[in-house]
């Protein structure tokens, strides 16, 4: 009995690190492999490092006359997001009235619901590149793509909200003897406008995050300027553009905050 | 005056939930209609505007015009039209939460202005003094003002029967009007009921019979979708056993509220009385 027990302990013990150490021991495998395809090497980790440092004492120092610079770029970016997320929530109203199960039928809500998913699945920045590529570098191009981009989050939350309503409070207008368009826009845009201010601002406050790294890629703005002098190596105006930036997105996140935090009390219910 | 025969309504794997409901409502009348719940009350007053359409049977309504038409056979613009002559009363809280107390009312003739004109409220400032006029006569015209969210239950409901006034319908319907109501309230808003019914037929959803005993001139009972009782309002135990079942009589030798002939609430023995509303 002793004898035949004491053959499974050792086994179990060896089976226990063994369960730590061969997936550690393959993923390592798996990461060196990855690193020889990439060029990822050690060496140059630690030089990146090293200059880093010396670039890092650069930026430490912004270039404060630059900062009157960086106010219109700034505003770009916010007129850029804002005008974006107003186009994107009316457009994805529409869209999430034909994906309400309670007001499109079946096979249109799949449809949308589809489209609207599709959407989601499209980062913006490929969407910012095509739209450059059909209209040109600038902010209007910018505007289209957080437009188009905040369509398919929008359209679904709203899509929701809708079918979350009362069914009888809907069928409280109709029964009035009101039209189509009449019930929709009192039985069900009337009721969830908290809901949707509150998403547009949530998108808003996104949208000023999207449209820094979008103005890089060509809608203008301050990413652009942030862009700009980096490659420039101009880095006391690298550091004014990035300050600015974050005041951008801070106060934006504190106004969305704000507001929403007011919707949700009822003040606006 | 409204005209309803024998209207069913089946699930698709057959059950019936209405099964051959007729009755025929005239001016003058304010009929209760009881029933426990799920027996189909609520179906067949939506039958009755058209929110739902029977298997079988017919609803016919009055136009303007005094020439009949059946709903269930009517296409969607002529059902729209008559829709603006049947009022209907729901449940204070299926108001427009977002809109003031008069902007509720003036929904009330949605379907009597364009769509266009909706859209930018454009109710004349005629159309807003009748609507004010209507929240007067449910007296809280002093609410005019403020969103409905901020009403208390009774109030919302006025603000309903409001809208059903200021609508000048046809028809009144009322889907379980004092449901949420505290007693007192409740017997406010019958009392606000009452008299349209010298103007239109009034029909209305209750589950109270102590009160439709006595504002009602007629009472419905329906049990498994068919009319069990159709008459008299006053309704003995035994009849209210039979509709809402045998549960009914384990609380029926305790104390129980009655009104009298003047509306006075009194305690009263049920053994007592040969009639008695729990």
């Amino acid at each position: 009995m002793n004898e035949i027990s004491i053959k499974p302990v050792r086994l179990s013990l060896l089976r226990r690190y063994g369960r730590v150490l061969l997936p550690l021991a393959g993923l390592s495998i798996l990461a060196q492999g990855a690193a020889w395809v990439c060029g990822a090497r050690w060496d140059l980790f630690f030089h990146g490092i090293a200059d880093s440092m010396r670039f890092l004492v650069h930026i430490l120092i912004p270039e404060w006359d630059a900062f009157t610079d960086m106010l219109q770029p700034a505003l770009t970016s916010v007129f850029i997001a804002l005008v974006g997320t107003v186009i994107g929530t009316v457009f994805s109203l529409v869209f999430a009235l034909l994906a309400a199960s309670n007001i499109a039928p079946a096979w249109l809500r799949q449809a949308t619901r589809f489209l609207l998913g599709l959407e989601r699945a499209l980062p913006e920045i490929i969407i910012l590149l095509f739209l450059v590529a059909a209209f040109g570098l600038g902010p209007f191009a910018g505007v289209l793509a957080l437009a188009i981009g905040s369509i398919g989050m929008l359209g679904k939350l709203i899509a929701d909200a809708i079918e979350e309503l009362d069914p009888v409070s809907i069928d409280a207008i109709a029964a009035i003897g009101a039209s189509r368009v009449q019930v929709i826009l009192f039985g069900v845009i009337q009721p969830i406008i908290p809901s949707i201010v509150s998403f547009a601002l949530f998108r808003f406050e996104y949208g000023i995050r999207l449209s820094v790294y979008l103005g890089a890629v060509g809608a203008g703005g301050i990413g652009l300027e942030l862009y700009r002098s980096f490659t420039m190596l101009d880095y006391g105006r690298a550091a004014t553009a990035l300050i600015v930036t974050l005041i951008l997105v801070f106060l934006s996140e504190w106004v969305s905050n704000f507001l929403r935090k007011k919707i949700k009390g009822g003040r606006f219910q | 005056m409204i005209e309803v025969s024998n209207i069913t309504k089946s699930l698709p794997d057959g059950r019936k939930l209405l099964d051959g409901i007729s009755f025929t409502v005239r001016k003058g009348e304010f009929v209760g209609i009881l029933g426990a719940s799920g027996a189909g009350k609520t179906l067949t007053l939506r039958c009755l505007n058209g929110l739902l359409k029977p298997d079988s049977g017919s609803v016919v309504v009055e136009d303007q015009q005094g020439s009949k038409w059946d709903l269930c056979t009517i296409g969607k613009t002529r059902l729209r039209d008559l829709r603006r002559r049947i009022g209907i009363i729901f449940q204070g809280y299926h108001l427009v939460q977002r809109l003031t107390a008069l902007d509720n009312v003036l929904l009330g003739r949605l379907g009597q202005i364009s769509t266009i004109r909706s859209l930018f409220y454009g109710f004349t400032d005629k159309e807003r003094e009748e609507a004010l006029t209507a929240l007067e006569k449910v007296k809280i015209g002093n609410l005019a003002n403020p969103r409905v969210n901020r009403l208390s239950g009774g109030e919302m409901q006025r603000v309903a029967i409001a809208r059903a006034i200021f609508q000048s319908p046809g028809v009144l319907l009322a889907d379980e009007p004092l449901s949420n109501l505290d007693p007192s309230n409740a017997k406010i808003i019958m009392r606000m009921i009452q008299p349209l019914a010298q103007e239109m037929p009034v029909i209305g959803i209750f589950h109270q019979p102590e009160m439709t005993a006595k504002y009602c001139t007629r009472v419905i009972a329906i049990k498994k979708g068919r009319i069990i009782y159709d008459g008299d309002p006053r309704l003995t135990t035994h009849q209210l056993v039979e509709i809402y079942g045998e549960e009914l009589r384990q609380i029926e030798n305790a104390p129980v509220l009655t009104a009298d002939a003047t509306g006075e609430i009194n305690y009263v023995n049920p053994e007592d009385h040969e009639r008695n509303f729990y």
